[in-house]
């Protein structure tokens, strides 16, 4: 460390030596004139006995600062001065690398913050999901790794295992400071939440152990909400917040860096567990209901305490409460098998130090894929810089040679090479650290949530920092080694008696470099052209439905203070208004929204010939009659839903739409196929749930053809039930309007406003973006992959001109003397073009066990594509063929139009 | 012979230079006067290489130096001894002494023979 505080230092040292010689020639002067010299003899008399003021301070340099960094520096300056002298050849390796780093860093980012980074909460490492393995018998509201509110409350009175157990649900609600509703997410926790955590207030207070037990009215707001709805109020706490027109107190705002245990959403505040009751459209026993699914469960091991030996050690207690929850009241009627199945369940702990995520688990492998997709196109950077190197290194012959002759050691030619290398890697580096965050911008726009936007930032910090420079550090010593490497093998006399321009040294080098460039460049072009087919794939496949024209929207009248009644009728007063409009030709209800990945779903009991149950969730919806015709989903037997089907609750007996309430259904083509093949679907009785005292309550009225109800990807079964006997007061409106879709959003709007001012719409989408949205992971994947694909591409094709027009000037005498001995120039081209090939066939025949692996890699990603498709192979073989055969042209041309007399002549 | 004086031994310098400053305090032109004496020039010291060797025992933290005004008037960098570098003197003094006993050990037998 000493060296480089002192070079920090350098002025001073300097100064202070300088005095410090002079005060020593100055006494030896006048101590030598004391002793009878002259002024002129004493002065040259003292300047020879210290032997040169000048030599004495660089030696001294040399202690202060070290020989090593002394030389580094002195290579750096030499390193920058070249570069400037050859301003293309610098343009060109810096542009690679920053591209290169730039591209990895930017993925990295979003690799680092949605799967690997641990949350900012006391010891991360101990925290453990707690989940159910096996079949766990009631009805889930959510969507992963759900539990009951009980089952929470006795894990945590496991002490010998756990310091604590909380748990926690993400809910969207509409949330008002006092003015109109806005949508916003909520966690609802149990009282120990911040507790576990180990999270604080940043002012007041949050919530406290017992805090879920009773009625308890507060809430805690996150940071952002605080900063941005109440402007960083002094006095927030004791204000009131309106959660689905329930009013909460604020106790406190939690501390600025937590953002809650999901990274895809953050959630402006949280409420206890006890308020769930009034603020959500969920039962009201679903507190105490152990069959009532909710809720994700994590835990803190206590200190020294495993996860495996928690896990091991919990289940005799867990299978205790398996024997007992069979007894208590309430339990469903099972059939024998799903008993067995429900006591053959057990705990399953998994380690969660950065919370739980339904982004995580969705964008883990794209995320992973593209960043080895970047490694793969830095790597390709790396092989461009160091063929750059290597043609610079043969220009440079001469001069290396000469210092090589003058006594420079291959080591310290070695370390200049490199220092070039580190340098350029760094001016790339910090340029590509310059534009990530535009990338890393542009990347989050891509993907699937909309909310999570404000759950991830585009920034750079101290994590991506230290990765950045370790990749700039990696790559310059990797795009170093060729160079040094060839710089370590050439020796003196061979260099010197060469003349220069004939020297071959590095080309055999280079053409390896060329040929692992077209190797890795070809496993890019494959991978992308395999997801730009499952995306074309799926865009063809489309939907299902009709997205041209169409608008969609969603409310929820019951969480803005209406009873299931008044929300009903607000539901039907839009309804009667969209259509009554002229902006609307049509438009229908479903009381669940298409494409947004989740479904409500349960298993069904099929009453044909004999009883049969589903193998899994068969998705279900309840739709208005008008839904088909408006979607353009055809009834391809049976009929539509009639106005008997949709006898409203007013009107009819059915004011509980439970597993009773629907007698009528239409189901999916593919419904049909699975559990009804070769029979008459049609009057077929089905229903919900399944077990033995299940009743054939509905009948199956009609055939709908197939649509998307998930997502894209997805062809499951669908049973659709008739709106109206349903008694949801929310539901999401599909209309079709006139004109373009966006200019009708003010009139829509308008028509809800009418009914109700304050009733928030959300979701408000045309179908189009819906569909485009709902494949943002997959257009991710292409769209990178491609253009990363097509970088590699020009990064190799760059490669093999260079090479190939080095070649063709090396050898123009030879290409001279064969034309004179009577060669062809087309033979003279075939000369050139062999070489080409042999590297291009090669790098293929290295890149298909490449290729193979990345397919394996990429395979749960693709759609209605093999990985080792051999079409998508053949094309990109032939594709980077043609594409390298054209990079070699002109240095062929070149080659037949060389001219024998002067190639000679200039000998 | 032109010079009557034979060059100092490798790495002596170091030692030398420490037991001048362990004396008192001196800056680089006394030192170099100092050695001069005490070899009674018998020793030839090269002054080009006293200050290199200065700064390297001052890097090593075995002297320290400071600005003070000289005999003359004119401020000068004095060097003293600190007690790393007293210990380092101790050390080498004992390693020295142990050397050129060895050395006179095998003359001795040479002689004796």
């Amino acid at each position: 460390m000493r060296p480089l505080t002192n070079w920090f230092r350098r002025k001073k040292l300097e100064r202070d030596l300088s005095r410090e010689l002079h005060y020593h020639f100055d006494r030896r002067i006048s101590d030598l004139e004391r002793s009878g010299l002259s002024a002129t003899e004493a002065r040259r008399q003292a300047t020879l006995e210290l032997r040169g003021v000048a030599q004495i301070q660089e030696e001294v340099r040399d202690i202060w600062f070290t020989r090593w960094l002394r030389d580094v520096v002195y290579d750096l300056r030499f390193s920058f001065r070249s570069f400037l002298r050859t301003p293309s050849f610098t343009v060109t390796a810096v542009l690679s690398l920053m591209l290169g780093i730039g591209a990895t860093t930017a993925i990295y980012s979003l690799v680092d913050q949605v799967l690997l980074h641990a949350l900012p909460v006391r010891q991360p490492e101990r925290l453990v999901l707690i989940d159910w393995k096996g079949d766990e018998v009631g009805t889930g509201f959510g969507s992963w790794n759900l539990m009951s509110y009980p089952i929470c409350r006795d894990l945590d009175r496991q002490k010998q295992f756990f310091e604590g157990v909380f748990c926690r649900a993400l809910i969207p609600v509409d949330l008002s400071t006092g003015g109109d509703p806005r949508p916003a997410t909520a966690e609802i926790i149990s009282g120990n939440y911040f507790p576990v955590l180990g999270v604080g207030p940043a002012l007041g207070q949050v919530l406290a152990n017992d805090d879920d037990h009773v009625p308890n009215p507060v809430a805690v707001v996150s940071y952002d909400f605080w900063q941005t709805q109440f402007g960083g109020a002094s006095d927030v706490v004791g204000r009131k917040v309106l959660v689905n027109r329930h009013p909460l107190t604020v106790i406190g705002v939690a501390a600025p860096t937590f953002r809650g245990i999901d990274v895809g959403e953050v959630p402006s505040l949280w409420i206890p567990a006890s308020e769930s009751i009034e603020v959500l459209p969920i039962d009201a026993n679903s507190l105490d209901n152990r069959r009532s699914h909710w809720v994700q469960v994590l835990g803190r091991l206590n200190e020294g305490m495993t996860l495996q030996r928690a896990q091991v050690g919990l289940q005799p207690w867990f299978k205790a409460m398996l024997q007992d929850d069979l007894g208590r009241a309430g339990f469903p009627v099972i059939t024998p098998e799903r008993r067995q199945r429900f006591l053959a369940s057990s705990l399953q702990l998994t380690p969660a130090p950065n919370g739980h995520s339904s982004l995580r688990r969705q964008m883990a492998q794209p995320l992973w894929i593209l960043f080895a997709v970047t490694v793969v196109l830095l790597g390709l950077a790396c092989l461009n810089v160091s063929g750059l190197f290597l043609a610079r290194a043969s220009a440079r012959e001469r001069e290396i040679a000469t210092r090589l002759a003058l006594g420079a050691s291959g080591g310290r030619l070695g370390r200049q090479l490199l220092v070039d290398s580190l340098l350029v890697a760094f001016i790339g580096g910090v340029l590509g650290i310059a534009i990530a965050p535009l990338a890393v911008r542009a990347l989050i726009a891509f993907l699937p949530n909309g909310t999570i936007t404000n759950a991830l930032q585009a920034g750079i910090n101290s994590r991506l920092l230290l990765f950045a420079f370790a990749a700039i550090a990696i790559t310059g010593i990797l795009s170093g080694l060729a160079p040094v490497w060839q710089s370590a093998r050439r020796s003196l006399t061979s260099s010197l008696r060469e003349r220069g321009g004939t020297s071959f040294g590095g080309v055999r080098l280079r053409k390896i470099i060329v040929t692992a460039q077209v190797a890795l460049a070809l496993t890019l072009v494959v991978g992308a052209a395999l997801f730009a087919r499952s995306l074309n794939a799926l865009m063809a496949k489309g939907p299902g439905f009709i997205t041209s024209s169409m608008v969609s929207f969603s409310i929820e009248a019951v969480r803005d203070g209406y009873s299931s009644s008044e929300g009903q009728r607000v539901v039907d007063r839009i309804d009667k208004a969209l259509r009554e409009s002229p902006t609307v030709q049509t438009s229908a209800v479903a009381r669940f929204a298409l494409l947004t990945g989740g479904s409500w779903n349960s298993e069904m009991t099929i009453f044909a010939d004999r009883k049969i149950d589903s193998d899994g969730d068969v998705n279900l919806n309840a739709v208005t009659p008008r839904f088909f015709d408006t979607m353009g989903i055809k009834i391809v037997a049976g009929r539509n839903f009639n106005d008997q089907d949709v006898s409203t609750p007013d009107n009819a007996g059915f004011s509980t739409p439970d597993n009773a309430g629907y007698r009528s259904a239409i189901v999916s083509e593919s419904f049909v196929k699975r559990y009804l093949g070769g029979r008459d679907p049609l009057g077929v009785r089905i229903s919900q749930g399944t077990g033995p005292n299940v009743k054939p309550t509905t009948e199956i009225v009609g055939v709908m053809s197939d649509f998307s109800y998930r997502g894209i990807r997805e062809d499951s079964e669908q049973a659709y039930f008739p709106f109206y006997e349903s008694e949801h007061p929310a539901g999401t409106f599909y209309a079709k309007v006139r004109g373009t879709p966006e200019s009708s959003f003010a009139s829509l709007r308008a028509i809800v406003r009418d009914v109700d001012p304050t009733l928030p719409m959300t979701n408000f989408h045309t179908l189009d973006e819906q569909v485009n949205r709902s494949l943002n992971a997959e257009r991710m994947l292409s769209t990178l992959s491609g253009s990363f694909s097509i970088l590699a591409l020009l990064l190799s094709l760059v490669g093999l001109y260079g090479v190939m027009s080095f070649v063709v000037t090396r050898r123009t005498r030879e290409i001279g003397i064969r034309l004179a001995l009577g060669a062809t120039p087309r033979s003279a081209i075939w000369l050139v073009l062999r070489d080409a090939l042999a590297m291009i066939l090669s790098g293929i025949a290295i890149g298909l066990p490449f290729i193979w692996a990345f397919g394996r890699l990429v395979q749960s990603q693709l759609y209605q594509v093999k990985p080792w498709d051999p079409a998508v192979i053949t094309v990109a073989v032939l594709a980077l063929g043609l594409a390298g055969l054209c990079a070699t042209l002109f240095p062929a041309y070149r080659a037949s139009r060389v001219n024998p007399t002067e190639a000679l002549r200039a000998e | 012979m032109t010079s009557p004086r034979f060059p100092i031994p490798q790495g002596t310098l170091d030692m030398l230079i420490l037991q001048i400053v362990s004396l008192e305090p001196a800056h680089g032109y006394g030192i170099a006067q100092r050695l001069e004496q005490i070899s009674r020039s018998i020793v030839q010291i090269n002054q080009g290489s006293l200050y290199p060797a200065l700064h390297r025992l001052e890097l090593k933290g075995w002297l320290k130096a400071k600005w003070k005004q000289s005999e003359t008037g004119r401020e000068a960098k004095f060097y003293s001894l600190t007690p790393s570098g007293r210990m380092q003197l101790a050390a080498e003094k004992d390693s020295w002494a142990r050397l050129t006993g060895a050395v006179q050990l095998i003359f001795d037998e040479r002689g004796g023979a």
